[in-house]
């Protein structure tokens, strides 16, 4: 046999300390993430209510899945949220990075503000927002007679998974910024200088320099915008509670609500594994194509 | 230098953790010889009555030690618990769904032989009767208080303007008429909070539609699309005396507006009241049945248990259990409770009523009261959400389409408890 043949080489010191600082961080992965996620692949074939007594069904939660409208218009609501939200978050923080990344006065003090969003917890946020969108952005509708405004438009079947997005955008943007901002400062200066001697304009410069030099930094911008916007929950539970009409239901929201106050855990459960591999598809999709385009100096 | 420093943080964290166990070991010290009784209690509104009645219970016993928690959200607090195996001794839920599926999960311990059952009234009985899936021997809950639900108005306000206690469904819309013509608003609804929709919809479904109206539809007698045509036609037609937009607005929202003076009435129920309190002390509330009929006699009062208490199979002390429930059921322990809640009794015996159930005591002492519907509902048919949607829905049929989904989405989340139902009655035969 082939392995047979091999000299086992000894393992050498530095990477037995190296296996041993990762063995903590694997044995906490192992126990709060991999048993939980097995033990919940496990009861999507009940109809366990979380309590009590259960029997087998084989894959009839599957089917109910995608036979069930509710389950269907989250997993609607969620993608648009996802799609919308990831465009604007990494158009938005990539501008904001720039100008940030720029020679202006109180750069410091500024780039503090940007961050601040993403300190404050999503529920603190999320009622502010709410007292806003209920409130103030009516009544000042009001005064200026702008009638589409005029009432919140939370309350709207239409149009209150915009109000969501905008509170998600809004701290999502945060933390993109700073991971662009780390990204424009490992570009360095003198190709800058040599395309301004070659006479390129900021347009050409921007298209042919920075944004493939600053490509390593989109592909984790996407993957990570992408992931938090998918999972999206805190903003859901203290703007709109789902509603109004069930309109603006997340998947994980669906999945605590029901699986955790309604009596389908199993049913849940079964939800939890399919998004699961959605999103473990989608980010594996997105390394592949971002990462064949990736340019290195 | 930074081996020592190592060995400095290792041991700091040693002597840290064992302040810790040292000081858990200390309160099982106190506790020697003596059996703690772990209460779960679902209202977070009634922690100052639970912690008064915790301290009573504790200072007139001295050797069982109650323990009561009043988390919030705590119907998922105690179904996370059940998930994880780790179970108080008794629990005090709702008279609804919950219970009726913890029930039939075998969660409860059988309370017959427990000596304060007869005090109870027979019609709260016959409410946790009606709440099993599937009839059973014995007795597992014990109602301790219910709420009443209907409309509550601003007293005051009724009588600077002369307004009087509509009896009918006519002189109800008169009177909404009426205030409305007087520059007032009749209605204030928080329907961005979806639960808030199932005030309406109880308070007219209890006098306009069966009581078995659930089981009748799981039985195959029957469907909502027959049941609840009026009620559905009905609850629309409060919108045009409510405010424009009441998706836009939670309960706390309505709560406070009506407080406020800025509506008349607030159709919601008796356990609202507390919470208008805390913005307006001095409002003078009162309230009364919701007209929902013709005729006065077939109007019926929304009433279901608010409160009862299950002792749990896996409860290892049974009889401190059964002290602690006897405690709760004394005279004075219900009228702190009731003081603190403005709650109705579900005890026999003389107690002090709130004054905001002034209204509503004609039909309390006759016996005139209908449990909630929702607690027939599925939780996770989430029948609120669909009601929202057929107020929001302005198109012609929206009253049929929402009734077909309702029947619709019935049969879909009921579908394992109506096989088993089938199962059992195909058992009798």
């Amino acid at each position: 046999m082939k392995s047979n043949r091999k000299i086992r080489k000894p393992i050498s010191n530095k990477t037995k300390t190296l296996l041993l600082m990762l063995l903590p961080a694997l044995l906490l992965f192992v126990l709060f993430n991999t048993i939980p996620l097995i033990t919940g692949a496990f009861y999507s074939f009940t109809n366990y209510r979380g309590y009590g007594s259960y029997d087998f069904v084989g894959f009839r939660n599957f089917s109910d899945l995608f036979r069930d409208i509710r389950v269907g218009k989250s997993y609607l609501f969620t993608f648009k949220y996802a799609i919308a939200g990831t465009i604007l978050v990494n158009v938005i923080s990539l501008l904001l990075a720039m100008g940030l990344n720029s020679k202006i006065k109180f750069k410091s003090t500024l780039r503090g503000m940007y961050f601040l969003p993403n300190i404050l917890g999503g529920l603190v946020v999320g009622y502010i927002f709410s007292f806003i969108f209920t409130y103030i952005i009516p009544t000042a509708a009001k005064a200026l007679n702008i009638d589409f405004l005029s009432n919140s438009i939370l309350a709207s079947e239409r149009w209150a998974w915009v109000g969501v997005l905008i509170v998600g955008v809004w701290q999502t943007v945060a933390m993109n910024t700073i991971i662009y901002i780390s990204g424009l400062q490992t570009i360095p200066a003198d190709i800058y200088e040599a395309s301004a001697i070659d006479g390129a304009g900021k347009w050409c410069t921007f298209k042919k320099l920075t944004l493939p030099l600053l490509l390593p930094f989109i592909s984790t911008n996407l993957i990570l915008s992408t992931k938090n916007m998918l999972m999206v929950f805190d903003q859901i539970i203290s703007l709109t509670k789902g509603g109004p009409a069930q309109s603006t239901e997340s998947i994980s929201y669906l999945i605590y609500r029901n699986g955790m106050e309604g009596g389908q855990f199993g049913f849940q459960s079964a939800n939890a594994v399919v998004f699961f591999i959605l999103i473990v598809t989608i980010s594996v999709v997105q390394l592949v194509i971002t990462s064949k385009k990736e340019e290195q100096l | 230098m930074k081996k020592s420093r190592i060995t400095a943080l290792a041991i700091s964290i040693l002597t840290a953790s064992s302040a810790l166990l040292s000081t858990g070991c200390s309160i099982n010290n106190s506790l020697e010889g003596k059996t703690v009784v772990k209460m779960l209690q679902y209202k977070p509104e009634a922690v100052a009555a639970f912690e008064e009645i915790e301290k009573r219970f504790n200072d007139t016993h001295d050797d069982i030690v109650l323990q009561i928690s009043s988390p919030n959200e705590a119907m998922i607090v105690l179904k996370t618990r059940l998930i994880k195996e780790d179970y108080p001794d008794i629990v005090g839920i709702g008279g609804d769904i919950d219970y009726s599926n913890f029930l039939d999960a075998g969660l409860f311990m059988d309370l017959s032989d427990f000596e304060g059952t007869e005090d109870i009234k027979p019609s709260y009985m016959q409410i946790e009767k009606d709440l099993e899936f599937i009839p059973q021997d014995g007795i597992y809950a014990l109602p301790y208080a219910a709420n009443c639900a209907g409309i509550l108005y601003n007293k005051d306000m009724f009588e600077e303007n002369g307004w009087e206690i509509p009896e009918t469904w006519t002189e109800f819309i008169a009177l909404c008429e009426r205030i409305k013509s007087s520059g007032r608003q009749p209605l204030y609804f928080g329907f961005k909070d979806i639960w808030t929709t199932l005030a309406p919809w109880n308070a007219l479904a209890v006098g306009l539609a069966d009581a078995d109206i659930c089981s009748q539809v799981n039985a195959g007698n029957t469907t909502f699309t027959e049941g609840y045509a009026e009620v559905a036609d009905k609850i629309k037609l409060l919108l045009d005396y409510a405010e424009p937009n009441p998706y836009a607005y939670s309960y706390n929202d309505a709560c406070t507006a009506f407080a406020r003076g800025e509506s008349a009435m607030f159709v919601i129920g008796s356990y609202a009241v507390p919470q208008i309190l805390s913005v307006e002390p001095d409002m003078n509330i009162d309230s009364f049945t919701f007209p929902a009929n013709e005729n006065e006699s077939d109007n019926v009062l929304n009433s279901g248990i608010d409160l009862q208490f299950s002792v749990m199979k896996e409860c290892e002390n049974k009889e401190a259990a059964y002290e602690v429930l006897k405690f709760l059921y004394e005279d004075e322990t219900i009228q702190i409770y009731l003081d603190n809640q403005n709650a109705v009794p579900c005890k026999k015996g003389d107690f002090k009523l709130p004054s905001m159930l002034d209204g509503m005591k004609p039909y309390i002492e006759a016996d005139r009261m209908s449990d909630f519907h929702d607690h027939y509902y599925p939780r996770e048919m989430c029948a609120e959400a669909l009601i929202q949607t057929y107020l929001m829905d302005k198109n012609e049929n929206s009253a049929e389409v929402f009734l077909n989904r309702f029947d619709k989405e019935w049969a879909r989340y009921n579908r394992d408890l109506i096989e088993k139902v089938k199962k059992y009655e195909e058992g009798l035969k």
